[in-house]
């Protein structure tokens, strides 16, 4: 078994020089052409020119419709595909300038003016201008969807001339440049606007087309265009994304050769290994922990005292838990934060180490030495933790009770009030992102909205601070809050790994957004 | 004639609505979470509610339910509420997928089982004991086990059969057959036990009847009494168990079909149940209730052709 104990902290400084220097909200401009980020983007520079990729997707794209887009692994189909994004996120979590050839903040962080590159077109010949730009942000905006959250801060988008748009904000919004550089930035035709299409076979302005041999739902061919303004950083004439839901059949489809790019289990490596693909070190994916939703007590009035939720962290045994359900693919943590961004505190890595006896404790101190119940939503994807995570909440006294939820309501029933905790697998983003969804008062993981003007007021700062490492200090206060306080118990990182063959190589260490250029050749 | 086979249809279409609306009703504790799940993360309350008036779902669930059965009866089963794929043409393809299986298996269920039945049923002696000891075989190794060690064989080490994936018979005929080559074994392996066992009991049976005496005495041919009158006299309770055979596979379609990665029918319920796609659960519903009416009469049809005693009309 491999074993990577070190990595997340050396990760974590390379990365965190990496988002520091790109100074997200700066108010220099940064500006660059297809050139200047060729050394962290696609690679592509030694492979041969009419190579093709065929990658294997746990889940079918939904809608392509822009408005209706979503972040996971059918990114390979859309991110950088069939649409280009205003902005990339490269391989190494750094910001890049892409269909925008440079941006610019104001000095009051509301004004975000974008320069648009020029000569770009659509696949049906159409030009991109500021004009298609402003179109699309503001259909996304308008159109209810799962893009149209990101837009929540933007009051206005106009096009003052063919190359320029500019985006007015009600107030500053730090993950504005990160959504541009996902779904949000994304550019379709305006004439297709009206089209049925639009959710199947839509028109964009990225490096690939749609082809005729796609079935929607278990086969996206993928064929590139050549005129597309940055072609030579995608080095793979054709890209097929084949839904294949089952791991064996992901496994067999890669032992057969019938795949040259996948993501697979760590039961799996071996045998993948032996058939002569390259199988990366696990890349760190989600964080899977216990959300303590009801902090002030509406519920479970046990739970507004924080020695109850310390007592909670303290209840598990995180590496038992990689090891029994991840076969070591993956890694303790106590925290709810990608390892990478700034929300990562080391210095309080070795909080609540597994004391069941310290727990008993302190549940005794807070005057609940008889313990109490809660229960908490069961999905498929909790199913595996749930023996686990009762046993070691029964230990210092809680008594947990599973009740059945239906897959597609993992979220709702998270967010529903009805359960004073839950456990999620929370995928690993960029500081901004993670900040926003997870440590403020308003955030999807606070749904009782328990007020934390603290965390609120840390974020918000950060959120104007220019200096790299006054950020990061101001991110980390607030983060150092949730973990003191025991807003979650996170438990572990879930990794996975890449295998790869026919010389192609999985080229980041753990970016979000899925894409294309993820995949490449290494000299 | 005719009129029956009306009939037929109309109570199957009865029957349709009934399953639909209940599929419906127990859909509806769901709506909050489509909702929820088209918008994605942190979905404000007035977007959640623009979007719950748009896709109608705020109206009472009897209008909800007729709008959705007018807009069938008018051939529009409605679209997705994630991929944006009209509902009907996505269950036609995927339809076709399983079908090729089911169909392709139910048909080499047959031929063998009928083959070894008679054999097994008319020779007796060691035939007939090898014969029982394969159907029994079949019964017990599991078909997922065989497709298993199938695929890591002829197609992970041989790389004679693709691994997974389907090729559409009208694209590229022996592509289609190479892709369900597998697939079909998996699901033929329990299929052809279940009907051998039927049909070498059926045949048994006849044979100890008065009339295979009788025309014995007339001095026909064996081949004649067993092929013209025997096989078909035990071919009604065979032919039986072969239409509950084809919903079995219908329903083993979707391990199978997950096993392969072949995008069919049982995958797409799979998957659209996981979303709570209402528009296509629907709509797999009520072809999956035709379709079962349907081979049902199919199955009553040939029975009353086959013995005139059965004979509705």
């Amino acid at each position: 078994m491999r074993t990577r104990s070190t990595r997340p902290r050396r990760a974590s400084r390379r990365l965190v020089g990496a988002l520091g220097v790109a100074a997200v909200l700066s108010t220099a401009a940064c500006s660059g052409g297809s050139d200047s980020d060729s050394g962290s983007g696609g690679g592509g520079e030694t492979g041969a020119r009419d190579a093709t990729l065929t990658v294997g997707v746990q889940s079918a794209p939904a809608s392509l419709d822009p408005a209706q887009l979503n972040e996971g692994q059918q990114g390979y189909v859309w991110n950088q595909g069939v649409f280009d994004t205003l902005l990339f996120l490269d391989n190494d979590l750094q910001l890049q300038p892409n269909a925008a050839e440079s941006y610019e903040y104001s000095e009051d962080l509301k004004t975000l003016t974008l320069k648009i590159r020029a000569g770009m077109t659509f696949s049906n010949g159409d030009p991109v201008d500021a004009e298609a730009v402003r179109a699309t942000l503001e259909r996304t905006r308008t159109t209810a969807g799962s893009v149209q959250p990101k837009f929540d801060l933007v009051a206005s988008i106009e096009a003052p001339d063919e190359s320029t748009v500019v985006l007015t904000l009600s107030e500053p919004d730090s993950t504005l440049l990160y959504n541009l550089a996902g779904s949000a930035g994304v550019i379709a035709a305006p004439s297709t606007f009206g089209s049925a299409d639009i959710a199947l076979d839509p028109v964009g302005s990225g490096p690939y087309t749609l082809s005729d041999e796609t079935a929607p739902g278990s086969t996206y061919v993928l064929e590139r265009r050549e005129d597309y303004w940055n072609v030579e950083e995608y080095p793979f004439q054709q890209v097929t994304v084949r839904v294949i839901q089952d791991p064996t059949a992901t496994l067999n489809a890669v032992q057969a050769g019938e795949l040259n790019a996948a993501t697979i289990q760590a039961n799996q490596v071996q045998q993948v290994e032996a058939a002569g693909f390259d199988v990366s070190d696990p890349i760190p994916t989600a964080v899977g922990t216990l959300l303590i939703l009801d902090r002030e007590g509406t519920i479970q009035p046990a739970l507004a005292d924080v020695r109850v939720r310390q007592a909670m962290n303290m209840a598990f045994d995180r590496e038992g838990f990689v090891q029994a359900l991840l076969q070591g693919a993956g890694e303790a943590t106590n925290q709810f934060a990608n390892p990478a961004s700034d929300l990562y505190v080391d210095d309080l890595a070795d909080e609540y180490p597994f004391d069941p006896e310290a727990a008993r404790e302190l549940m005794e101190e807070a005057g609940y030495a008889d313990g109490f119940s809660i229960s908490m939503p069961s999905t498929p994807i909790t199913q595996r933790v749930e023996p686990l995570v009762t046993q070691a909440l029964g230990d210092i006294g809680i008594d947990v009770t599973w009740e059945p939820q239906p897959p597609s309501n993992s979220a709702s029933s998270m967010r529903s009030r009805q359960y004073p905790v839950a456990f999620w697998f929370a995928g690993l983003n960029v500081t901004e992102l993670e900040a926003g969804d997870r440590f403020g008062t308003v955030s999807f993981f606070n749904p009782f909205e328990v007020p934390s003007p603290e965390t609120d007021d840390l974020i918000s700062q950060a959120a104007v601070e220019t200096d790299p490492d006054e950020r990061r200090d101001l991110y980390q206060q607030a983060a150092a809050i949730t973990v003191e306080e025991a807003w979650f118990a996170p438990i572990m990182y879930t990794s996975v790994y890449y295998a790869t063959n026919d010389g192609i190589q999985y080229l980041s260490e753990g970016a979000p957004f899925p894409s294309v250029r993820r995949f490449g050749f290494t000299g | 004639m005719i009129a029956y086979v009306l009939r037929r249809l109309l109570t199957g279409v009865v029957l349709a609505v009934l399953v639909t609306f209940i599929t419906f009703l127990l859909l509806s504790p769901s709506f909050d979470s489509v909702v929820q799940n088209r918008l994605g993360q942190i979905a404000n309350p007035d977007a959640a509610a623009a979007l719950k008036a748009d896709l109608g779902l705020d109206r009472p669930l009897l209008v909800q339910y007729l709008d959705w059965l007018g807009g069938v009866f008018r051939g529009d089963f409605g679209t997705s509420y994630f991929t944006s794929q009209q509902v009907d043409v996505a269950v036609v393809d995927r339809l076709a997928v399983t079908l090729s299986l089911v169909l392709v298996s139910l048909f080499l269920s047959a031929v063998i089982s009928i083959v070894l039945g008679v054999v097994a049923a008319y020779r007796g002696g060691v035939i007939d004991r090898i014969a029982q000891s394969v159907s029994l075989a079949g019964h017990l190794i599991p078909s997922l086990l065989v497709a298993i060690v199938f695929v890591y064989l002829f197609a992970v080490k041989l790389q004679w059969l693709p691994a997974t994936g389907y090729t559409p018979l009208s694209e590229d005929p022996l592509g289609w057959l190479k892709s369900i080559t597998i697939p079909v074994i998996a699901l033929t392996i329990g299929g052809a036990a279940n009907l051998m066992a039927q049909v070498r009991g059926a045949m048994i049976d006849e044979l100890n009847k008065d009339y295979v005496r009788t025309l014995r005495t007339r001095g026909i041919s064996t081949r004649s009494i067993v092929l013209k009158h025997v096989l078909r006299n035990a071919a009604g309770p065979a032919l039986t168990v072969l239409s509950l055979e084809f919903l079995t596979m219908l329903g083993g379609a979707l391990i199978i079909e997950n096993v392969f990665a072949l995008p069919g029918f049982g995958a797409y319920a799979f998957a659209a149940s996981l979303q709570a796609d209402i528009p296509v659960i629907m709509g797999i519903t009520a072809f999956a209730v035709m379709l079962v009416v349907v081979v049902n009469l199919i199955t009553d049809l040939i029975n009353g052709w086959l013995n005139p005693k059965a004979r509705v009309l």
